[in-house]
Order: C-alpha cells, then sequence, then structure tokens
C-alpha cells in the first residue's frame, strides 16, 4: 500500500495537527511554505496539504476537505494582529509581511467592512516589526505576534475582529485534496494524529519555546486557549463566511463563484435517532449563513471529539443535547473528566452558606427565599448571630463561609467593607461572597462604577465571587422570569472585572424554567467565551429549577436525567472550565454521586447551612463523613479543597 | 476476564459465565458496563418502557419470622403498630377504587407469616377480591408464604396453590428471595424458607402454568460473588420452565431494622446491579427498576442501565416506607408517564403479563413538558 503524501505548513499552531504524522510510517510528510504547499497539491506531489483557507479558497480547482481537524479560532488569536503606535482607524498605511497572504486576504476584507482605506505596502519579513511607526501600521503574523503585542499600544487582534464581525470562528487552515484522495481510514489517521498532538500540547509548546528562547506558558497558552482544532459546523459555516465575502469583495480573482466546502467522507454512518430524547421534537433552526452545503458530523464523531478536547461548535452542541444517547453523552463527558483530572480524585469543601439578609428588591417568581423591605419576616443578621455561626463553622473544620443575600436598600457599601474587616480579624475563613447581582447593586445604590465596589470588597476581605443569579445567561429568559436582575452583560462584567482584580470566581446556571436547547447553549457559550478571556473562573455548577413554594409553576423537565444530560454537556462545551461541581442539595446524594461519572469532579460542600433552595422544597442535608463514603462507593479518592480548588493536606 | 471479551459474548447472545458476572461488578468503568446493559435492554425492548396500574395490599405485617433486614413486620398481633385487616378492610380497598373509577389492573399483596389465621383467609381475600372485579389480576403471595402454608397447614405446595389460583390466584410476586447463598441466608434471614426451597415454588408454579416474578435483596451483607450466584440459579430455573416475567433487584434500606448500621447501597452500586442483572439474565425478558425503593431519580437514571420497566402507581405500600424509604407513596399516572418521557423512553401502559394496555400518543401527557418554545412559563400568583 502506498504512503499518504502530506505537505504541511510549520508554524507552532500546525503542529498538534501533525504531531502524530511526524511518528507515523504510513504518511509522508514534509513541511514548506504555505505558497509552496498549495503549489505541491497543484502539481499532484502530495495528496493533501494543510492550506491556509485563503489558499484553498483561491485554488483553481474544487478541492475536498478533511472533517473534524483545522487550525481555527473563535476571538483572540494573538499570532494575526495589526499593531501600531495610534489605532486601526487612523492608520494611513499598514505594512505587510510578503509572506502572509492568507492574513492580508482577512485583513481586507475587515478593512472593508470598517469602512477603512490605509495604503498597503508589503516589507520584507525580518523587517515588518520596525515597519510600525507614526500613522503606519504593521500586520504582523506567527510568534512575532507574542512580542508585538507587548511593544505596541494598539493592537487589533483580527481573530477578535472576525469573531466580533461575523459571530463566527475563523479557520485559519485545512486540510485539503482532491475528490477521492483520502479514504475514511485517512481521515481517521488524520483525527488521530490530532488527538494525540492535543494530548500533547504542553511538550510541543516546551518543544518550540526552547529552540526559540520563548515563554514556554505563553506557547502553552496559545495552543490551549486560542487556537481550537476542530472542523465543525460552525467553523464550517465560519470558513464558508471567509470565502463568501471573500469572493464578493473581489479578493478571488480566479473564482466565478464563491469555493464550495465539501467534506470528504469520515465513513461514520448518521445514527438513527431512535435512542434520542423522544420529548423534544427538534428544533435545530436553520443556520443563518449562506455557507455552500457541508455534511455535519456524526454524534459519534462529535463526542469522540469532544471527549478528546477538541472545541464544540454551538451547533454542534446543540445537537448532542437535543440526541446523543444520555450514556454516550455521559461517557464522553466522563471521558473528558478523566484527562483532565486522571482518574482518582473528586474534592469536596466545608463551608457554611450564611445568608445575611432575606430582604431584596427584586421579588424572582422562582425564588421562595426573598421578603421584600419592610416585610415582618425580614431579617439582616447582626454580628452575634454571625459570630455563632462563624465559630461553629470554625470548630467543624470549615474553611470559608459562601456569604449571599438578598438586594437590601439598607445596606450600604461601607456595611459589607466593615463587616468583612470585622469577618478576618476574628475568623480564618475566607470569604465566597456577594453574587453578581448583589455587586451590582451595590454599585447602583453607591452609583460608584463596578471596578470601585469591587477593589473596596477587595481590599476588606472578599476573597472571591460566587457565580449565582446566573439562572440562564439569556435575556429573553431573564426578563420572563426575573425581569429586575441585572442582563446577561452586567452579569458577565461583574465577573470580567473581578478577574480582572486577580478574584477567582465560580458560574452557575439554573435551567428548566422552559428555555430551549439554544438558550441553554448560549448561556454555556457566555461563560466559555469569558474564560477564554480572563480563565477566572474555577468550578460551574448547574442544578435545575426548584419550583415548590415559588410563584412559578414548574413546567419543564428537571428530573434526573435531563440533569445528567445537561451536566455531561456542559462538561464538553466548557472546555475551559477546569471543575465541574454536582448540586447534591438540589438532586440528592444519589444523582449527585451519579453525576460523577457524567462528568464530575468536585462533590461540593459538606454544607452546615442553606437556606434558599431548601425554602422551595430541596430536603438534603450530607456531612463529610456522607460526602465521603458517596465518592468512595462511585471510585473516587475524596480530598477536601478550598475555594481555589487546591487540595489541602488530607486529615 | 477482559470486558471487551464479555462484551463479544454479549452481542454473540451467548450467556455469560460466573467469572464474567464477578469480572462485571468489579469493572470500574460504570459508563461503559452501562452501555453494553443498554444495548442489551434495546435489543430487547428499544425505547419501550413498561409501568401499570396497581395498588398494593399488606393484609398483615404479623409474621413468625424475625429478617434482620425486615422493618415491617411484628412478632404478634397486639405488638405495637402490629395489625391484621378483617377481610372487609381488605376488600374495601379495592371496592373504593372501583366506586372512584380507577382503571386499577393489578393488586399486589404480600403479608406477613401470621401463625394464627386459618387458609381461608387467604382463598376468602382473593375470592372476595374477584367478586368486586373479576378482571382484576391478583399477583399475590411470595414463595415464602406458599412454602409456609405448605408447612403450617400440611399440604404439597402444589395443593396450596392450586387452592389458592381456584380461588383468584393469577402470578407470584418475586419477593423472599433475597439472596440464595445460604452464608447469608442464615445471618439475615435463618427463619425463611432456603434458596432451593424457594426456587422449587416458582418451579411448581411455572409447571402450573402461573407466571411468577423474582427479586434480589442487595446491599447487606453478601459479596458481588454471592449476587452472581444467586442470579445464575434464576437464571438456571428459567432455563428450565420459562416462566419468569421479570427480575426485580431491591435495594436493602437501613432504618428501623436490625441491620441499621449498615449505610445501605448508593445510586452508583444500584445502577451497576441493574447493569450486571440485565447482562447475566438474558433469558429473563424484563429488569424492572421500582421506583418506591430507587427514589424516582435512581430508577429514572436506572432506565438508561437496563431497566425496562418502573412498576407501577403502587399506592399504599408500607414494607419500604417502614425502612425509611422517602419516596412518594404513589405516583399518578401522568408522573410515570412524565418520568419516561424525560428520560428519552417511550412508555407502555402494560397490564401483569405485559399485554400492551396502551402506548404511543393515546399515552403522552396532554401538556408534555418540552424545552422547545419560550412560552412555557406560567405565573401562579
Amino acid at each position: 500500500m502506498s504512503k499518504l503524501r502530506l505537505a504541511a505548513v510549520s508554524f507552532l499552531n500546525a503542529r498538534p495537527i501533525t504531531y502524530g504524522l511526524e511518528r507515523d510510517d504510513r504518511v509522508d510528510l514534509r513541511f514548506d511554505l504555505p505558497a509552496r504547499c498549495a503549489d505541491l497539491l497543484a502539481a499532484g506531489e502530495v495528496d493533501l496539504a494543510l492550506l491556509p483557507t485563503a489558499s484553498y479558497a483561491g485554488f483553481a480547482e474544487d478541492l475536498r476537505v478533511v472533517p473534524g481537524v483545522a487550525v481555527a479560532g473563535r476571538g483572540p488569536v494573538r499570532t494575526v494582529v495589526v499593531v501600531g503606535e495610534v489605532p486601526l482607524q487612523q492608520m494611513t498605511e499598514i505594512a505587510l509581511d510578503a509572506a502572509s497572504r492568507s492574513s492580508a486576504l482577512l485583513l481586507k476584507l475587515l478593512l472593508r467592512e470598517r469602512g477603512l482605506a490605509p495604503a498597503l505596502v508589503e516589507v520584507a519579513h525580518d523587517q515588518i516589526l520596525d515597519a510600525a511607526a507614526g500613522t503606519r501600521g504593521a500586520l504582523i503574523i506567527g510568534d512575532a505576534g507574542f512580542v508585538a503585542t507587548e511593544r505596541f499600544e494598539h493592537v487589533t487582534d483580527l481573530g477578535r475582529e472576525w469573531t466580533a464581525l461575523t459571530g463566527l470562528p475563523f479557520v485559519y487552515a485545512l486540510w485539503a485534496g482532491r475528490a477521492g484522495a483520502a479514504t475514511p481510514a485517512d481521515v481517521a489517521l488524520l483525527r488521530d494524529s490530532l488527538r494525540s498532538g492535543l494530548a500533547h500540547r504542553a511538550e510541543i509548546a516546551r518543544g518550540w519555546a526552547e529552540a526559540r528562547r520563548m515563554d514556554p506558558a505563553v506557547c502553552e497558552s496559545y495552543l490551549l486557549h486560542n487556537i481550537r482544532y476542530t472542523l465543525g459546523a460552525e467553523e464550517l459555516s465560519g470558513a464558508a463566511a471567509f470565502i463568501t465575502r471573500a469572493f464578493h469583495a473581489g479578493l478571488l480573482p480566479g473564482r466565478t463563484s464563491p469555493t464550495p466546502v465539501r467534506l470528504y467522507d469520515d465513513g461514520r454512518p448518521e445514527r438513527p435517532i431512535t435512542n434520542a430524547r423522544t420529548t423534544a421534537p427538534l428544533a435545530v433552526p436553520a443556520s443563518q449563513d449562506s455557507r455552500p452545503r457541508a455534511r455535519a458530523l456524526s454524534l459519534d464523531t462529535l463526542l469522540a471529539d469532544a471527549a478528546a478536547g477538541l472545541r464544540l461548535g454551538f451547533d454542534d452542541a446543540a445537537r448532542l443535547y437535543d440526541q446523543a444517547p444520555t450514556l454516550e453523552l455521559g461517557a464522553a463527558a466522563d471521558a473528558r473528566r478523566r484527562r483532565m483530572h486522571g482518574d482518582d480524585v473528586v474534592t469536596y469543601i466545608i463551608d457554611r452558606n450564611v445568608n445575611y439578609t432575606n430582604v431584596c428588591v427584586t421579588r424572582c417568581k422562582f425564588c421562595n427565599f426573598y421578603r421584600p423591605p419592610g416585610h415582618k419576616e425580614g431579617y439582616t443578621l447582626d454580628r452575634y448571630v454571625l459570630a455563632q455561626k462563624l465559630q461553629e463553622t470554625v470548630d467543624l473544620g470549615g474553611v470559608q463561609i459562601l456569604l449571599q443575600g438578598g438586594l437590601n436598600p439598607e445596606l450600604p457599601l461601607s456595611w459589607y467593607e466593615d463587616l468583612f474587616r470585622w469577618m478576618k480579624a476574628n475568623f480564618p475563613l475566607a470569604i465566597h461572597g456577594l453574587s453578581p447581582e448583589e455587586i451590582r447593586y451595590i454599585a447602583e445604590i453607591e452609583s460608584l462604577p463596578l471596578r470601585t465596589v469591587i477593589e473596596r470588597l477587595v481590599a476588606a476581605g472578599l476573597d472571591s465571587i460566587p457565580g449565582g443569579g446566573a439562572e440562564i445567561l439569556d435575556d429573553d429568559v431573564r426578563r420572563n422570569i426575573s425581569p429586575l436582575k441585572c442582563s446577561t452583560e452586567t452579569w458577565l462584567e461583574v465577573m470580567r472585572q473581578g478577574h480582572a482584580l486577580g478574584l477567582r470566581t465560580t458560574a452557575t446556571m439554573v435551567f428548566g424554567f422552559g428555555e430551549t436547547s439554544r438558550q441553554v447553549l448560549t448561556h454555556l457559550e457566555h461563560l466559555r467565551a469569558l474564560q477564554d478571556e480572563t480563565a477566572g473562573f474555577t468550578a460551574f455548577i448547574c442544578w435545575p429549577f426548584q419550583a415548590e413554594g415559588t410563584r412559578l409553576k414548574l413546567k419543564d423537565d428537571t428530573s434526573a436525567v435531563r440533569y445528567l444530560r445537561t451536566f455531561a454537556l456542559s462538561r464538553l462545551y466548557l472546555d475551559n472550565f477546569p471543575s465541574l461541581q454536582v448540586s447534591w442539595p438540589t438532586m440528592g446524594p444519589d444523582v449527585g454521586q451519579v453525576a460523577l461519572r457524567f462528568g464530575g469532579n468536585d462533590f461540593g460542600s459538606a454544607m452546615i447551612e442553606e437556606n434558599v433552595v431548601s425554602q422551595a422544597g430541596a430536603v438534603f442535608k450530607l456531612g463529610a463523613a456522607d460526602i465521603e463514603r458517596y465518592v468512595r462507593a462511585a471510585g473516587f479518592v475524596p480530598r477536601r479543597r478550598n475555594m481555589r480548588y487546591e487540595l489541602l493536606p488530607a486529615s | 476476564m477482559s470486558f471487551a471479551t464479555i462484551a463479544t459474548k454479549v452481542r454473540a447472545g451467548e450467556p455469560l459465565s460466573f467469572d464474567d458476572g464477578a469480572a462485571l461488578f468489579h469493572h470500574p468503568n460504570l459508563m461503559e458496563l452501562g452501555a453494553l446493559a443498554n444495548e442489551v435492554r434495546e435489543r430487547m425492548h428499544g425505547a419501550r418502557t413498561y409501568f401499570n396500574r396497581n395498588f398494593h395490599i399488606n393484609a398483615t405485617n404479623v409474621c413468625v419470622a424475625s429478617c434482620m433486614f425486615c422493618s415491617f413486620a411484628r412478632l404478634k398481633d397486639g405488638d405495637a403498630d402490629a395489625y391484621t385487616m378483617k377481610l372487609p378492610e381488605a376488600w374495601d380497598k379495592l371496592q373504593s377504587r372501583v366506586d372512584a373509577g380507577e382503571p386499577v389492573t393489578e393488586i399486589h399483596i404480600v403479608n406477613g407469616l401470621h401463625d394464627g389465621l386459618p387458609f381461608e383467609y387467604y382463598t376468602e381475600l382473593l375470592a372476595g377480591l374477584k367478586r368486586i372485579k373479576p378482571s382484576i389480576h391478583l399477583k399475590a403471595f411470595t414463595a415464602v408464604e406458599i412454602f409456609y402454608y405448605h408447612q403450617k397447614y400440611g399440604m404439597t405446595v402444589e395443593e396450596v396453590l392450586r387452592r389458592l389460583a381456584a380461588a383468584g390466584l393469577d402470578s407470584l410476586p418475586g419477593g423472599g428471595a433475597e439472596i440464595f447463598a445460604p452464608r447469608v441466608r442464615q445471618r439475615i434471614c435463618a427463619d425463611k424458607c432456603n434458596g432451593d426451597e424457594w426456587l422449587d415454588v416458582h418451579r411448581t408454579a411455572h409447571r402450573m402454568g402461573l407466571r411468577t416474578n423474582c427479586t434480589m435483596l442487595y446491599g447487606t451483607i453478601e459479596t458481588p460473588e454471592e449476587r452472581v450466584d444467586h442470579m445464575l440459579r434464576l437464571r438456571a430455573l428459567q432455563d428450565e420452565t420459562g416462566g419468569f416475567q421479570t427480575f426485580i433487584p431491591l435495594a436493602f434500606h437501613p432504618e428501623n431494622n436490625a441491620l441499621m448500621k449498615l449505610p445501605g447501597p448508593t445510586a452508583v452500586e444500584d445502577l451497576r446491579t441493574y447493569a450486571v442483572a440485565r447482562l447475566l439474565l438474558h433469558n429473563i425478558p424484563h429488569l424492572k427498576a421500582y421506583w418506591v425503593m430507587l427514589g424516582v431519580k435512581t430508577a429514572q437514571t436506572a432506565l438508561w442501565f437496563g431497566a425496562d420497566d418502573l412498576d407501577g402507581t403502587v399506592q399504599e405500600e408500607k414494607i419500604y416506607h417502614m425502612a425509611g424509604a422517602e419516596t412518594p407513596q404513589t405516583l399518578s399516572p401522568d408522573e410515570i408517564i412524565r418520568v419516561i418521557v424525560n428520560a428519552g423512553r417511550a412508555p407502555v401502559e402494560r397490564d401483569t403479563l405485559y399485554n400492551v394496555i396502551a402506548e404511543g400518543e393515546a399515552l403522552l401527557p396532554k401538556q408534555p413538558f418540552r424545552r422547545t418554545g419560550r412560552r412555557a412559563l406560567e405565573v401562579v400568583s
């Protein structure tokens, strides 16, 4: 059997794709410049080439694309940037690296979209960094981007610009070849190579950095967070959108129509959906872009890729949520957890949930805890009661207080500052306190910027922010269930500011309000995108709405199986969240335990007190010994942690 | 025995060995085990998930046996909480439901081993129920009770069954099997008939044309190997007679009994036991996740780990609730259907013998909980 002949670009971001191939004697792999790769393919000297999307689009013939494997990115990429001493819109001239035709095409498109028309001038590769001066900017590609970003005041990341413009990922490079050049076995081989490359990203980054005297952490972070090695429905949309726009802008002179994106067969038939959730008729809306028709990946492929750590696209994730068989979704999440955390440890924390006030102006329909201002059952805990609770917590081995309350108009910022200082002065406990809604409200009544409020709270002793009040981060849902609560953007902004100040926070999701699958995914997408930006989230926790006694009638599926499916999907979609915490206080310890096999690595807290969900029907209580028994029975070793998810010495 | 080898045997339809069963109990990957059990479940039943409309009568809790795991029995009439229903009291439980127009199809009757009642108490109990509703299916008396009647009233097992069948008995429930291994049986239920005697009652019933169920009490002091031994003995009898309809693993509940110090199994152990049962018992058609003892949430999850049946509406269950089960006393048919539909399964209402009473559109709730569309919330106040 003849070897598969491949050509690939030799950039850092391509190495995870070629990692396995470099060690595989079934292929003949050569590295070359992008333009050369296209020439080799045109001359028939290789079967497949890893081409920049612009080369693919401008290729004289229609090619096929290998499904599932690409150098793509959603948002900032860091290695395709325009830098300069002035902002992009004030640049009169932009210097281009002669080797960067693909990035130049992206730049031209983005300039057109923004109505800008600076002169574009080519300079030699090694002079590009010095070219930016005055009103002349420079388009920098590759490793030089890391340096340039530090050196210049004004940096425009073209990956970020593209996603901001289209809402889609950008595909930087993909495997392409002539029809018939790759069999399903070849496709599988390329995917396997990527899988092993993904598992060795740290090693690849180290090797690259050592050879170039760079910081390995920068390279690793780049491979982990900026590049997405997948070609799913969303990436295909991104590639098609780029090609279509480039064609209509007259930037593909050799073509008479936009280059179609057609996939090679990966040999995996679409799974019949007899096992799928039979409840919800599939409501996958038509895609909004005009991309050439490409066959979607099979559910099996999506699950295998996601389990291996490839980024799941929005549409693909919605399909998994609606259609994937429950156990296969769970098994993929279990495999993903194992890759991230190994086989053994499940963590938990001993803390106490203190609800300092139940007075609240928000009147959420799903809440059974709050009392409006002036109500005779309203309370604010005094120092005497608090001191008792805190001392009990210390005595029981607790390391943290989860401090949350209503939006009480009687409590100014100084009340919280005094409280935190008093707590820190008297008790060795971390303060995990004030959800974004509470912080926003304090900023509102004090007429202060969010950042100032958080800075002052941190100065007074705040250690971290709990992720409550997120419910569903989709404003249609929020307007319906909690119209007075903060918007999606505000919730995210509090977290962004907190992360910027060095705080770590958690994120939550409450589902079961009748939201659609896509609204659940929208929530997860918001969290994933912010985590890409800040890396400040430690953990994600979700649970179904607890309806009893609230003013909302339960009309949605909040069953155990939906919880487990939602949980597993979250593990796969939130690929940049280290920890997923199971919610035994709402689901019960048994379902919480099963969720450890659906992607969970944290059993939450041995809670000494909880007042909110227990007011709405959840009645479970577990001590540390119970938690350890459940964790062990599921096949894990229980370990105590602190809020930063650092293991505490075994007691 | 590697998991892959076992999976190959399962897919080829070969019976698994004792060693295979033990290996499955020790297999570390729960999801892989569950997926294989689910494959068998879907091969046998697709997405279909069965339930029925039934209720329980526990006519007396007076019992000569002192089983360690039991929170229900009292030794004699007059003890605290001891009760023995007068027959009209028992009959009225059916009469009141018939009067209310409830379409109940089955009564599940299980009692203590009362040493002061005449045999006619039982035949009259059945006959009276049939007089009220001739079409009602009477699934009554565990093998332990039948064997006790054989000893107490001096009749052969066959004679006991013949006379009860003449009075209206339609099938036997599967209780009282506990764990067959003598080591365990002597320690937790020494007063009960032994494993061979239990199996012999079912063998006799099957030969007379009665269908029966079978159970296993797990989570006390038995080893995984003793569970495998138990299931293989059931499988051997099924090879011989084909009379078992359903296997029901029963999780031990620790409250209010002599084994209170044991913690009781957790959900992961429940799901594992269900999955292994589905794989070992290839010749028993159904596997029931009895929601009363598993809890509704775990029972629903078990529908992906091999189970295809949720039992029924139940009502007035006493035995498990006296052992601390926190499940509701009853689920309405709509609630059961919703549990099944939310699991992504297809509900089928059956009678005791698994004849289909209703399925498909006819069963789906008028306002199913759906996640499509935005207008699903309604403010109550």
